[in-house]
């Protein structure tokens, strides 16, 4: 007997069959036309488009900072980059709303050329990329560890500065790396609910004018149409989110 | 002309060293004797806990990498992406260096870098003559190779070459080799056992 096996097949499967069951319920028993109606595709969009925007803000941001860890310890650093994905979303989404409103010189100046964050794109971008900025950075620091210093070192040696050795000789072989972790970090972005419930319920812009993020609108539907709605919107979202985890597979290959 | 006077702990290793030289030095020594350490510490990739590192008459113990003219070569050194041809003068256009065609044309001959393509995907031997070559048109005033002659074809011949590249160019070079006999091409030859080094000549 392979006890090893067992336990590694008992402990997946407590993992994975909520999700069985949900896609089972969803488009079967519990089966709610709501459930995949055209509000639901509209929300689906909304939180791919926003979530792959907030990776793509990552990708900008945080690569240096991820490549500064991998090359320094800074132990102090690296737990703060650690916060947001720590604490309690709503937390973050309550901060969101403070710092964009007028009780900060930086909200009043916000308002005054007319930028809100309350229910809005924006705000919901910037959400999502707080708490997935962090998921982004803990996995390209092993990518960037992994990479040969030797490469960095001898491209130093030949008069190019930090800058110049990351730009030009760090970047152009993280390609891989960096796809594989905006990847990873949307995934955690298309899940947030906490911060973006309390930031952006729904969106009041076109084009997406009353929609709600979709984790947001199975909350919703749960709460007004009860456990049929609810289960097969999620099974829609389970599907979108098993794509997503197919294409980092392939990615990772 | 390199003088350096090291010492460095790392672990229960400890190195003590003593370089002081110009031209082509062989630096010997059996594995974990320090030359690596020794080379890193040159180079800037490691500081000495004690010590002073002088580079033709300017003191650099404590220079970062980018800012010692130390150029240092191991055999994974590259920059992978680039092609053959930018590869090569990819150093001398950090610094803004005006390199004639000729010279290149030079280099190319005598280190043997007839072939093209992506550097990554050379073979180890193709790629260390390419490190190497890139590290003279960058113009240095020392080259550091850590074990990076040792898999290239005919190398004896290679040393030579590179040797008299050096020489013209006014670079000094350390090089360390798993084969004793290669002091002989050299200037001078020092030699590490246990941290500790020894000039033979």
């Amino acid at each position: 007997m392979n006890w090893l096996k067992l336990i590694s097949a008992l402990s997946l499967a407590i993992l994975v069959i909520p999700v069985f069951l949900l896609l089972y319920e969803g488009f079967g028993p519990l089966r709610d036309p709501i459930g995949y109606s055209y509000d639901v595709f509209r929300s689906v969009e909304l939180t791919l488009l926003s979530s792959a925007i907030a990776a793509t803000v990552s990708v900008a941001l945080f690569t240096p900072l991820s490549y500064y860890f991998a090359r320094n310890k800074n132990s102090i650093a690296e737990t703060l980059s650690d916060i947001p994905a720590s604490i309690p979303h709503p937390i973050i989404g309550v901060a969101i709303l403070v710092i964009a409103s007028p009780l900060t010189p930086f909200g009043k100046f916000l308002l005054s050329v007319g930028i809100n964050f309350f229910d809005s794109f924006l705000g919901l971008i910037i959400a999502l990329t707080i708490v997935s900025a962090p998921i982004y950075i803990k996995s390209m620091q092993p990518f960037f560890q992994s990479m040969n210093i030797a490469h960095e070192n001898y491209a130093l040696g030949l008069g190019a500065s930090k800058f110049r050795t990351f730009v030009s000789v760090v970047l152009p072989n993280s390609g891989k790396g960096i796809l594989s972790a905006s990847l990873i970090s949307m995934s955690r972005a298309m899940s947030e609910f906490g911060s973006i419930s309390i930031v952006a319920y729904y969106v009041l812009q076109q084009p997406f004018y009353g929609v709600n993020p979709a984790p947001v609108l199975v909350f919703q539907y749960y709460t007004y149409y009860g456990l049929g709605a609810a289960v097969t919107s999620s099974a829609v979202m389970i599907l979108v989110s098993i794509a997503m985890m197919v294409l980092l597979r392939l990615v990772r290959r | 002309m390199i003088e350096a006077e090291v010492k460095k702990k790392l672990g229960s290793f400890s190195l003590h060293a003593n370089v002081s030289d110009e031209h082509f030095i062989c630096l010997t020594g059996k594995n974990g004797s320090g030359k690596t350490t020794l080379l890193n510490l040159i180079g800037g990739i490691l500081t000495p806990d004690e010590g002073h590192i002088t580079l033709n008459s300017k003191k650099i113990t404590n220079l970062p990498i980018e800012r010692r003219q130390v150029s240092i070569i191991t055999q994974d050194s590259c920059i992978p992406h680039l092609d053959v041809d930018r590869h090569l003068v990819w150093g001398a256009k950090n610094k803004g260096l005006n390199i004639e065609q000729e010279y290149i044309a030079e280099i190319k001959t005598s280190l043997g870098v007839q072939f093209d393509g992506k550097v990554r995907k050379l073979s180890l031997g193709m790629r260390e003559r390419v490190a190497l070559a890139t590290s003279l048109i960058s113009e240095p005033e020392l080259i550091l190779v850590d074990e990076a002659l040792s898999n290239i074809d005919n190398h004896r011949d290679f040393i030579d070459a590179f040797k008299n590249l050096a020489a013209k160019a006014k670079i000094d070079v350390i090089f360390t080799t798993q084969y004793p006999d290669d002091s002989s091409q050299a200037d001078h030859h020092y030699q590490l056992e246990s941290g500790k080094s020894t000039r033979l000549f």
